[in-house]
């Protein structure tokens, strides 16, 4: 009788988890035009847009079915003018089975979503709960690249066998991500939240002097592949690597999109410890080139990219200061300051003060825009957020 | 419960103090000397058969992604019931020899309690939260109990020869001691830990933590 119930039980689909939330700012800014409203700045808005601004209007919905397959939809409006007003940031399907004796255990996901290699975007909707402005390489990730394609993940998990540690091994093969590389080699990196939906744009929202650039295409019908690690000591620390290579050949062109398939290849690694006492201490490594290969001749770039971050959580209260550094050999180097406080006083409200300053060199200023080479830009955010939903906290 | 030859320091045992209580007091304190609450402690006689305790019907609840209690100590033959008292579903599991179970995704109380009948420690997991974690330790032992705040943990037995076993899941040693009580006043036995305690669980588990 009671497995009949739980059969009849199993076979109904759950209730879907869902969640909304709205994100609305005070933005004072003293920055140029941003990369993504086709400028040559480093933020997410410049001068022209102090004010009230809507940091992001976002709705995302889980169904699970069958007990071990899960369906994530997670769509946004981010109060500019890209192509889509609302779009999506990741849609996959998950097959998460329950781990087998050993403590092993299989995951595959489907579909569209962020390879794993931040380590402060760990809120929903890949937000940090640290800044409002994701580290240099956190924005570049969100900015250019998407796993579109699958990703499967052996977990062991120590932890429930009386060990330390819980370690993973995971490795994804993706397609339409061959631009993936020409808005770090024309513009360099930025420190922003304006993550680029699936069917959007870079640089698209505003006509900037740089042209709109479609980053999610295939263009030289090859697969890009990576693979990782992650350890796990308890819930204390985490360490991942991961070695990306979307196998871009630079040499083709697309007319329609009037792009290159860019060969871009990186190694990330990073690092985050908890204490028992409320730090949190964050830093992340990423080290790549990417390449065309016009009729003209080969032509490739080198970056670099680190940041460290120390955070304090007490009660409601959360302070974050994180630095970063980054380069993009002939393109730009620079590094920034980024301090925060978060004030979370209930599950529905989160407010949050940051002040951003990025001190920059970008090689295309003068040529592009008439300007100096160099510059420093500051911006302040007063942002606060509403979140509905059980799963919103 | 599997005892492991444990390196143990044991000091002050056996000491017969005055008789204004028979039975027995364990004290259980880290490496550093400070006292460890929420221990357990499992006593069984040396001589002659012992009935497991009496069964009972326990409840670990989830709460904020996590599970409450921390630890469950039951006689063999308990029932557990798992409600999930939040708003979020969880998948809970146990791949541990002592008791193989998993309740597919849920919310509130839908499933009937899990019967657990053999001796062991079973870790408990949420298929969805892997940060949830806690144990249930099923027992044979006719006397158990967890230390409190100053570390320690007391029982009226008869006289006899016992064996008494400390656990914890942050421990990293199987602490092991006989012991003889007399039918005049109380034994007590110290444990003092050799090893430093593993980490303890963060204790601001982050709804937020989604990726």
């Amino acid at each position: 009788m009671s497995a009949l119930a739980l059969l009849a039980l199993g076979l109904a689909l759950s209730a879907p988890d869902w969640e909304a939330d709205v994100d609305v700012r005070l933005v004072s800014s003293e920055g140029q035009r941003s990369v993504t409203d086709g400028g040559l700045g480093t933020l997410r808005y410049d001068d022209s847009q102090s004010g009230l601004r809507l940091g992001r209007a976002r709705f995302a919905v889980s169904q699970t079915f069958a007990q071990v397959w899960s369906a994530h939809f997670d769509a946004s409006y981010w109060g500019d003018r890209d192509r889509n007003p609302i779009d999506l940031t990741e849609a996959y399907l998950q097959f998460r089975p329950y781990p087998f004796d050993g403590g092993y255990r299989f995951r595959l996901r489907a579909g569209a979503f962020y390879a794993p290699i931040s380590l402060e975007n760990r809120s929903a909707g890949w937000e940090s709960p640290y800044t409002l402005s994701y580290s240099a390489i956190n924005t570049w990730l969100e900015q250019e690249l998407r796993t579109i394609g699958a990703e499967g993940q052996i977990d062991w998990l120590g932890t429930r066998t009386g060990h330390a540690f819980d370690l993973a091994l995971m490795g994804g093969v993706f397609g339409w991500n061959d631009p993936a590389g020409v808005v770090i080699a024309n513009r360099g990196f930025s420190l922003s939240d304006r993550q680029t939906t699936l069917f959007g744009r870079v640089g698209a929202t505003r006509s900037g002097p740089l042209q709109p650039m479609e980053l999610f295409g295939e263009i030289d019908h090859r697969a890009g592949f990576y693979t990782g690690v992650e350890a796990r000591y308890f819930d204390r620390v985490v360490v991942r690597a991961l070695h990306y290579d979307n196998r871009g050949d630079p040499t083709i062109y697309d007319e329609a999109t009037e792009n290159f398939a860019w060969n871009t290849r990186f190694n990330a690694a990073g690092v985050r410890a908890e204490s028992g006492g409320g730090w949190t201490v964050i830093a992340q490594y990423l080290d790549g080139e990417t390449a065309v290969q016009p009729a003209g001749g080969y032509r490739d770039w080198h970056f670099r990219a680190r940041y460290g971050m120390v955070s304090r959580e007490a009660g409601h209260h959360r302070i974050s200061v994180r630095y970063d550094s980054f380069v993009v050999e002939g393109t730009q180097n620079g590094h920034a300051w980024t301090a925060a406080y978060v004030f979370q006083p209930e599950n529905h409200w989160r407010f949050t003060l940051e002040w951003l300053r990025v001190i920059s060199d970008v090689e295309k200023r003068p040529f592009y825009l008439g300007i100096a080479p160099n510059a420093t830009e500051t911006q302040v955010q007063l942002a606060a957020r509403f979140a509905l939903g059980p799963a919103a906290r | 419960m599997r005892a492991y030859s444990a390196i143990l320091l044991l000091y002050g045992l056996l000491q017969s103090a005055n008789a204004w209580a028979d039975g027995l007091l364990a004290a259980v304190q880290t490496s550093n000397g400070r006292p460890l609450p929420g221990a357990v402690i499992l006593v069984h006689p040396l001589a002659g058969n012992s009935q497991p305790g009496a069964a009972v019907n326990a409840v670990m609840d989830q709460v904020n992604r996590t599970f409450v209690p921390d630890i469950l100590v039951i006689p063999v033959g308990s029932t557990v019931a798992f409600p999930n008292s939040d708003s979020v579903s969880h998948q809970i599991y146990s791949f541990s020899p002592a008791r193989r179970f998993q309740l597919p995704l849920y919310r509130g109380k839908p499933y009937p309690p899990v019967v657990f009948d053999q001796a062991g420690i079973v870790t408990l997991g949420c298929n969805i939260h892997d940060s949830m974690l806690a144990y249930v330790l099923v027992t044979d032992a006719p006397y158990f109990g967890r230390t409190d705040a100053t570390g320690s943990w007391s029982v009226d037995l008869p006289p006899g020869a016992y064996r008494v076993t400390v656990w914890q899941p942050r421990m990293q040693e199987s602490p092991e001691q006989e012991v003889s009580v007399s039918q005049s006043g109380r034994t007590e036995i110290h444990v003092r830990l050799t090893k430093a305690l593993r980490p303890a669980p963060l204790e601001s588990r982050h709804s937020w933590d989604t990726y």
